[in-house]
């Protein structure tokens, strides 16, 4: 007999958290970059869709046009425009000591974690938020209006990193 | 007296002046000139400003005179020079009897030097260098005795050091000279420091014992505040006399700084070696100017001695030993310059006996008398010097009467007036000293009279000086024998007589281009060596007339100073002179004065003239005794006693000669030990703790750096490995701690709360 | 007993993914893999954020909307510095790939002590 909490949405979100995990190892395991973007974009594409189970559907769709569309294109093409040619130039030596205490230490701080800020919640069921609290007309008003300080400072923010990035990437004259 | 108070700054400013206008136009002027015009204009420059500055200081005194004595006192500030709220030093001179007197000195008797060395330094080609520095030490001197603070008496007391500096080692190319100089600034600084110690030690004083805050004027290092009497001004008195301790060791300290500058025996050993410098410089500084500021400063801050007791008996104790021990000294010297160095030791040592007796004025006095005679000896030895192809050593003299008769009388005179003949002034003035010294309860420690004691050896004193310049005379001026007919041409007979050329030069051959060849011919005829075919010439006018003036003062200074006056209510058994009565005013107790300490005659004797009668007997003693032995011995050659070889020497005068060897023990102790004491400290203390302290700091900082370097190894992957090791530490670590606190299954409403309970 | 999704299971989601950011970082020496895992552990936080934003805790008396509002703003920022971030650290790969036609990170390590 079933549980009585299983039901389609567990069930679509168990099914959407595998391959985020899934996809989300794939990201570090992969040796070749190319593969890595590509289980990266997959990644983003089902965290898109666990927002949308999470009713924010404002960010699941800026989740993939911003992450999905832009960000991992622009990763792409770094890939391509470094030209890494033969997959020897992206192949890592192991370094075993390194692996080793990155898995202790990240096994160890998702102990921590786990334990005292997931386990709590593992029966916290009650929504708080009202309904519709992500859609685009809600978020539009706050953000110029309560958060509009930030915001204007997010796009300065976001001027400097455009002119970094061409200073940096641009070839001398 | 207000109207023309504000000369004063023209009399301490206009030897200033001409002391720039040495420096900076000097040469130019004499090159312009010509050497002969250039250096006419130069010294009339040079003995104007000294000139004018003494006939202002003769008009203000003279003013000063007139004055009522309550009013003979004025203070003249310029701007304020410190200020702040606890305490304010005004750039301020005081117009007084005291200052008065010591400007007239300097002035005075400096006016003459420099008429005198305008004539003396003709031939030098550094002739306005000499005369800057001449005109600044002047400057310096009237800044320490006219200034109305301790500050500003620092200021002078330390220019004058250098400038005394800059003139012993004027003809800085011989080495010897180089070096005494050097000995002479810093025996100085001895003294200097002892000044300084004793200035702060007073400051301190006045601070804790809070006078330094109570009443209205902040300006507690002038002199008309600090020894004041009146309570209502913030003065030292109270202070000093709650304290006697500290009151003894201030009156010490300062003791010492006037030990320094006036030559007292732990420090007097920079002086003799001070004849290094030119003849002129010999006269301004050991007659009237820098040896007196020790007495100067005795006198100044007599409220200081006057308040201990102690001290007033050590300075009496040492001015009298000074004054034996450098008598017995002068008895070895053959460079004529030398005996008159000790002798002014000697009679330095006198003034301080007068002044640790509490006859502060007695001392004054002899520093004015002093200041005649022996300015007047020393520009007369510089006369025959002159006249002797610079040659210093009496054993070459001999006879010199008939050749420079001038210069002889002139000589003469100085000499019965320091041996104390009546009616000329050394009698008057160390007379009131030995008078005061013997006549007084004063500076009593204990059971023993000191006071009265240095009276004694002080007589003893008077009556060697007595005797060893009756010899200096004689060997000098008298005799059939003129010596220095037995000195061989120099370029027949090198080796006879080198010895006696080589120490006994004013400034020997001109090695080291210090004169001019183009000097008048008659001037460079005198620049040969000594030697039998040598002709004494008496000097040129512009020299022998301020020893005439000299020689004049010397004789009447004295009767003239020390006439009687009448003071209403005054017994007649105090000696009231003139000169006290300028002074020291009788029956006016103000800011300068204590009640009066009574003197009587010992012995219930008239004391007068118990007192005429020693004084008489040890200068007729003396100079008979002086006359007869020189007059029979030296009827015919030198004696062996007298003569070249030291070994035929009388065995005593040959260690006084090398003053019984305190001089080099003091030195070689200095030099030796101070080697020997740096040596260690390189050694032990800058090597063993400083070296290895600082090495050691830097050796701690490479480990720890070294440490630390290993995390950094420039390896970005290996800084993110250390942040996760430190995030999943530290958040392992309050997790922990939460748990320990036995925390209640978790809500999750609660956790922020929990969180921020943390 | 409610039905649907526990908060936990979100959280749970985002933890892991950001575990697996962290070892990611530390264990590649490709930069533009070590920017790939940055970027899933800042997805990671947002999810939480967003998780929070639903089923977070409001204090009393604070407005839902607000707080729910508060979470979604976070993740809107934190995606513009995420997106300025990838733009200058691609770009100083490139500069350094420019410079030294090499971009292992361990070769980087001029900047030691």
């Amino acid at each position: 007999m079933m549980p009585e909490w299983v039901d389609g949405r567990t069930i679509m979100f168990a099914m959407l958290a595998g391959l985020a995990g899934a996809t989300a190892i794939g990201v570090v395991a992969f040796g070749n970059a190319v593969r890595s973007a590509l289980c990266l974009v997959l990644n983003f594409f089902t965290l898109a869709l666990l927002y949308f189970t999470l009713d924010a559907e404002m960010l699941g769709v800026t989740q993939v046009i911003v992450y999905t569309g832009a960000i991992m294109v622009l990763f792409l093409f770094v890939i391509m425009l470094l030209n890494l040619g033969s997959p020897a130039a992206l192949e890592e030596k192991p370094d075993y000591i390194k692996k080793a205490l990155g898995f202790i230490f990240g096994g160890a701080l998702f102990g921590v974690v786990a334990s005292q800020v997931v386990l709590p919640f593992v029966e916290t069921r009650q929504a708080f938020a009202p309904e519709r609290y992500g859609a685009p007309q809600g978020m539009g008003k706050a953000l110029f209006t309560t958060y509009v300080w930030p915001f204007e400072m997010a796009s300065i923010l976001l001027v400097i990193g455009i002119v970094g990035s061409i200073l940096l990437a641009k070839r001398k004259v | 007296m207000e109207a023309t108070k504000n000369l004063i700054w023209l009399v301490l400013f206009l030897p200033l002046v001409g002391s720039l206008i040495q420096a900076l136009l000097g040469g130019r002027i004499v090159k312009q000139l010509g050497p002969q015009k250039g250096k006419w204009l130069m010294g009339l420059l040079a003995v104007a400003p000294i000139a004018i500055s003494f006939v202002i200081g003769a008009f203000i005194t003279l003013q000063l005179t007139n004055a009522e004595p309550a009013d003979r006192h004025t203070v003249v500030t310029l701007f304020n020079w410190i200020d702040f709220t606890s305490i304010r030093i005004p750039f301020e001179t005081v117009i007084d009897p005291l200052s008065m007197t010591m400007v007239l000195i300097i002035t005075g008797i400096g006016a003459l030097i420099h008429l005198y060395a305008t004539g003396y330094m003709a031939e030098e080609k550094e002739y306005t260098r000499f005369f800057t520095y001449l005109n600044l030490f002047v400057a310096a001197m009237l800044i320490l005795v006219l200034g109305n603070n301790l500050a500003m008496l620092f200021v002078g007391w330390e220019g004058v050091g250098v400038c005394s500096y800059l003139l012993i080692g004027f003809w800085y190319k011989d080495i010897a000279n180089a070096k005494a100089a050097n000995k002479a600034f810093i025996v100085n600084r001895i003294g200097d420091l002892g000044l300084t110690l004793g200035i702060f030690l007073l400051v301190t004083l006045m601070l804790t014992s809070k006078a330094g805050h109570v009443g209205s004027d902040n300006r507690w290092l002038s002199y008309d505040v600090l020894l004041s009497l009146d309570p209502s001004l913030t003065g030292a008195a109270q202070a000093l006399g709650n304290n006697p301790g500290v009151a003894f060791a201030i009156a010490m300290l300062f003791f010492v700084g006037a030990c320094g500058k006036s030559a007292q025996f732990p420090l007097y050993i920079w002086l003799p070696d001070a004849m290094a410098g030119p003849t002129p410089v010999s006269a301004l500084i050991h007659a009237a100017t820098m040896v007196t500021s020790g007495v100067f400063l005795l006198n100044r801050m007599n409220l200081l001695f006057q308040m201990s007791p102690a001290a007033s008996a050590i300075v009496a104790i040492v001015g009298a030993f000074t004054a034996v021990f450098a008598a017995l000294i002068a008895f070895g010297q053959m460079d004529i310059k030398k005996v008159l160095a000790y002798s002014t030791v000697s009679q330095l040592g006198l003034m301080f006996v007068g002044c640790g007796s509490g006859y502060f004025w007695a001392g004054m006095f002899h520093v004015t008398t002093h200041a005649f005679f022996k300015a007047l000896l020393f520009l007369g030895s510089g006369a025959v010097i002159h006249a002797m192809a610079h040659n210093q050593d009496m054993r070459n003299y001999g006879g010199l009467f008939k050749y420079i008769k001038i210069t002889s009388i002139c000589m003469i005179i100085g000499w019965l007036t320091i041996s104390g003949v009546w009616p000329m002034s050394g009698w008057f003035s160390k007379g009131a000293i030995i008078d005061g010294a013997i006549a007084q309860p004063y500076s009593v420690y204990g059971e023993a009279n000191l006071g009265q004691l240095a009276g004694y050896i002080g007589l003893v004193g008077a009556f060697l000086t007595a005797i060893y310049m009756t010899r200096m005379t004689y060997l000098t001026f008298f005799n059939k024998e003129e010596r220095w007919r037995l000195i061989e041409p120099h370029h027949q007979a090198h080796e006879t007589h080198e010895h006696a050329h080589h120490e006994a030069h004013d400034h020997g051959p001109d090695e080291h281009g210090f004169f001019l060849t183009e000097a008048p011919p008659e001037e460079h005829a005198h620049h040969h060596e000594l030697d039998r075919e040598h002709t004494p010439r008496e000097v040129p006018i512009s020299m022998w007339v301020p020893l005439v003036v000299l020689a004049a003062c010397s004789l009447f200074a004295g009767i003239i100073m020390n006439r009687a006056t009448e003071i209403p209510g005054v017994s007649e058994h105090q000696h009231v002179s003139a000169f006290q009565n300028w002074l020291y005013p009788q029956g006016l107790s103000q800011w300068t004065r204590l009640p009066e300490v009574p003197h009587e005659a010992p012995f219930g004797l008239s004391g007068h003239w118990f007192m005429v009668a020693i004084s008489v007997a040890a200068v007729a003693g003396g100079l008979l005794g002086g006359i007869l032995w020189y007059r029979q011995i030296h009827k015919n050659r030198l004696p062996v006693n007298e003569g070249w070889d030291t070994g035929g020497w009388n065995p005593w005068r040959r260690r006084a000669m090398n003053q019984f060897g305190y001089d080099s023990a003091m030195v070689s102790s200095a030099v030796e030990g101070g080697d020997q004491l740096a040596t260690a400290l390189w050694k032990k203390i800058d090597v063993g703790v400083i070296d290895r302290t600082v090495n050691g700091l830097g050796r701690f900082a490479g480990g720890i750096g070294k440490v630390f370097a290993f995390f950094q190894g420039g390896y970005v992957r290996g800084y993110a490995l250390m942040m996760l090791a430190g995030v999943a530490l530290l958040l392992g670590y309050i997790a922990f701690k939460m748990k320990e606190r036995e925390a209640p299954p978790m809500e999750h409403v609660e956790i922020s709360r929990r969180v921020a309970s943390l | 007993m409610e039905t649907g999704v526990p908060l936990g299971g979100y959280l749970a989601v985002g933890l892991m993914m950001f575990i697996v950011g962290v070892i990611g970082v530390v264990i590649r020496r490709n930069p533009i893999v070590i920017f790939m895992c940055i970027e899933l552990m800042l997805n990671a936080v947002n999810l939480t954020l967003l998780a929070f934003a639903k089923y977070g805790p409001v204090n009393q008396g604070a407005d839902p909307t607000q707080t729910a509002m508060a979470g979604q703003m976070m993740v809107i920022f934190v995606m513009a510095v995420a997106a300025a971030e990838v733009a200058v650290g691609l770009g100083i790969i490139m500069a350094i790939y420019r410079l030294r036609h090499n971009i292992d990170v361990d070769e980087m390590s001029v900047l030691r002590g």
